[in-house]
């Protein structure tokens, strides 16, 4: 695996959807190839990012408003 | 154990499990997820609220085809899609395009790999210059459909698969549309931290 094939199924490995086989490849890659290692943490740092910008709770009372609309 | 006995998840049999539907309270344990999902896509609290209203709604009345024991939040959740993209189609002004084509995924990049003598990681740099409220517009500012594949995945966590069986599509066109909306996000957080940092 070279780094536009890495780059190409690192989306799919940092969300768990690769086979173990293709996940083993690209682990294989990852350890060999530090500049592809930063891209790797570039991409989980974007996720990070996203989940922790949305993390909003809802309001009470909309909770209540849904918990007396479902009675 | 006789023939009769139903287990729960954790394996352990369970007195008179009902064969459908769920509870008040394992619903609302998924209000906040289906809220902050429901801000993304109306981009407004009132809004947010009814769409969250009508879900729940919709789920108690037709909590008898619910499957008990299967996926209650990926349930919720498609309907919470669902509910979101009829109102869309009434009040779309979403062009559902966008320049992203002539970026090239090795453009993207090639400043994060090139990143290594600087001390502060690519990640470091960009978890640290880019604000929440930046990166909720940004997402915000994505086509729908991009917006909604990301949201869904990225935040929470859902599989392509799950994804694919919540909006009706083929699992091609989510990973199209997810990796698509990622990168015109990366691209506008990576250039905003740019700017920033200029």
């Amino acid at each position: 695996m070279d780094c536009n094939e890495l780059q190409a199924r690192l989306e799919q490995f940092v969300d768990r959807e690769l086979s173990n086989e293709e996940a083993a490849e690209v682990q294989a890659h990852l350890d060999a190839c530090p500049p592809c290692v930063r891209i790797y943490h570039f991409e989980v740092g974007m996720r990070r990012l996203v989940r922790r910008a949305c993390c909003e709770s809802a309001p009470d009372y909309l909770r209540a408003r849904i918990i007396e609309a479902g009675r | 154990m006789s023939a009769y006995a139903v287990q729960g998840e954790d394996g352990l049999p369970t007195s008179e499990p009902p064969a459908t539907g769920f509870t008040e309270e394992q619903a609302m344990e998924h209000i906040d997820a289906l809220y902050r999902t429901a801000l993304r896509l109306t981009r407004n609290p009132a809004d947010a609220e009814d769409l969250v209203q009508e879900t729940y709604l919709r789920a108690f009345r037709f909590r008898d085809r619910f499957a008990a024991g299967s996926n209650l939040r990926a349930w919720l959740f498609k309907i919470l899609t669902n509910a979101a993209i009829s109102r869309f189609r009434h009040t779309s002004r979403e062009s559902g395009d966008s320049s992203l084509d002539e970026m090239e995924e090795s453009d993207l990049y090639a400043h994060v790999a090139g990143d290594g003598g600087r001390g502060e990681s690519a990640e470091d740099e960009l978890l640290n210059a880019v604000l929440d409220v930046d990166v909720r517009e940004a997402i915000e500012a994505l086509p729908e459909p991009f917006r909604l594949a990301v949201v869904l995945s990225d935040v929470e966590g859902f599989s392509y698969k799950e994804i694919a069986d919540m909006l009706d599509v083929p699992l091609g066109t989510v990973m199209s549309r997810l990796f698509r909306g990622r990168r015109i996000l990366r691209k506008r957080l990576t250039d905003a931290t740019r700017s920033t940092a200029a």
